[in-house]
């Protein structure tokens, strides 16, 4: 009973999906024209003004670095505290050799 | 048209849900946890692409040969969000593994439906 | 059964000692033209990490215990992490993230496609690629180091 109620629910969430994946009534490949201008204005902004603000040719490297740098400085300390922790799991205990 | 690329990236979230919820072994359940990350970090990256009455964009770097005035480049702002999701991606498959390791040594099996021992 | 502490064959070692310093000559690369082409701190401190764990397991675990120390590579994690955070607060007079060595600075100040060029984004790449390498080593070789199993 509690098995064929999982299966069934898994796979109405893959139909919903699926239905989902509809390019008439659901998520859009490949946007363009005026689309581009009234939904991802951000994006042009950022293409357009990239190397005259921050001076790098490589606009994603100058958005992860300069225009977004407080997400890249939240990263960091995930890294250096995930390290930490793990090396901290795998160590000698008191008692040993 | 079907675009292949949600596709493929629901069918990846979808796997890997399905061997989150019906596999026992505790090695098999992190992994299913870093195919959900993968299959999230595609649909992410592919709604970002662009197209401009028929013309292919490329992507966003300014080098030396824009000889075609008006080729579109592909949104920059998803790419950024997936490079600091792949690396945390990263440090949470670590810290499950250092888990995983220690729970193998003090219950000696890796069967998620024996682990029901608590001490004190 | 092969012992804990065996390298790999002679085949596997001739190999390693050939390509371990292509590997850390082009992840240097694309780390330090991480602002002209594509790459970056990350992504060229996941390639150095790729030729540490080389060594680590083309040449065992004994030759690796005399040439890497814990200590060391803890205490350039923190310095990597420190030298980041020291270039977002050199332009604290005006926001928290400004840009100040490309808008009137000494050194990084070029014309945009060349080395010297973009502000303190070729600092902030050094500093998180260390930091990145120092970490996923310090990780796969504590890793290989547990030695707690029970008999």
């Amino acid at each position: 009973m509690k098995t064929t109620f999982g299966a069934l629910s898994l796979i109405f969430i893959l139909g919903v999906l699926l239905v989902v994946a509809n390019p008439n009534y659901g998520l859009k490949f490949g946007l363009g024209g005026e689309d581009w201008e009234e939904y991802r204005y951000t994006d042009q902004y950022y293409i357009e003004h990239g190397v005259k603000e921050v001076g790098g040719t490589n606009i994603v490297t100058d958005i992860v670095f300069d225009y977004r740098g407080y997400d890249t400085l939240g990263e960091a300390t995930v890294l250096f505290t995930s390290i930490a922790g793990a090396v901290a799991l795998l160590r000698k205990w008191r008692g040993e050799k | 048209m079907i675009a292949f690329q949600f596709v493929t990236a629901f069918l990846m979230i979808f796997m890997g849900l399905y061997a989150f919820l019906y596999k026992r072994n505790l090695i098999k359940l992190v992994l299913a946890l870093n195919l959900v990350d993968a299959g999230i970090h595609l649909l992410l990256i592919s709604l970002g692409y662009r197209l401009e009455n028929g013309l292919l964009p490329t992507a966003p770097i300014y080098t030396g040969y824009e000889t075609l005035k008006g080729t579109p480049m592909v949104g920059p702002i998803p790419q950024a969000l997936v490079l600091t999701s792949i690396v945390i991606g990263v440090c949470v498959l670590s810290l499950a593994m250092a888990l995983t390791i220690n729970a193998y040594q003090h219950y000696e099996t890796l069967d998620v439906s024996k682990l029901r021992r608590l001490r004190g | 059964m092969r012992p804990q502490n065996s390298d790999m064959g002679l085949i596997v070692k001739t190999m390693a000692r050939a390509t371990i310093p292509l590997i850390g000559i082009f992840g240097a690369y694309v780390i330090a033209h991480g602002h002209i082409t594509p790459g970056g701190g990350f992504q060229g401190g996941a390639t150095i990490a790729g030729a540490g764990v080389l060594f680590l397991v083309a040449f065992g675990l004994s030759e690796a215990k005399e040439k890497i120390n814990k200590n060391f590579y803890s205490v350039l994690e923190g310095i990597g992490g420190l030298v980041f955070l020291a270039a977002g607060m050199l332009g604290l007079g005006v926001v928290f993230f400004y840009n100040v060595l490309w808008h009137k600075g000494p050194v990084f100040n070029g014309e945009a496609g060349t080395l010297l060029s973009a502000g303190y984004l070729p600092i902030m790449n050094l500093a998180v690629g260390l930091k990145v390498y120092t970490g996923l080593v310090s990780a796969l070789f504590a890793i290989a180091l547990f030695r707690r199993w029970k008999k």
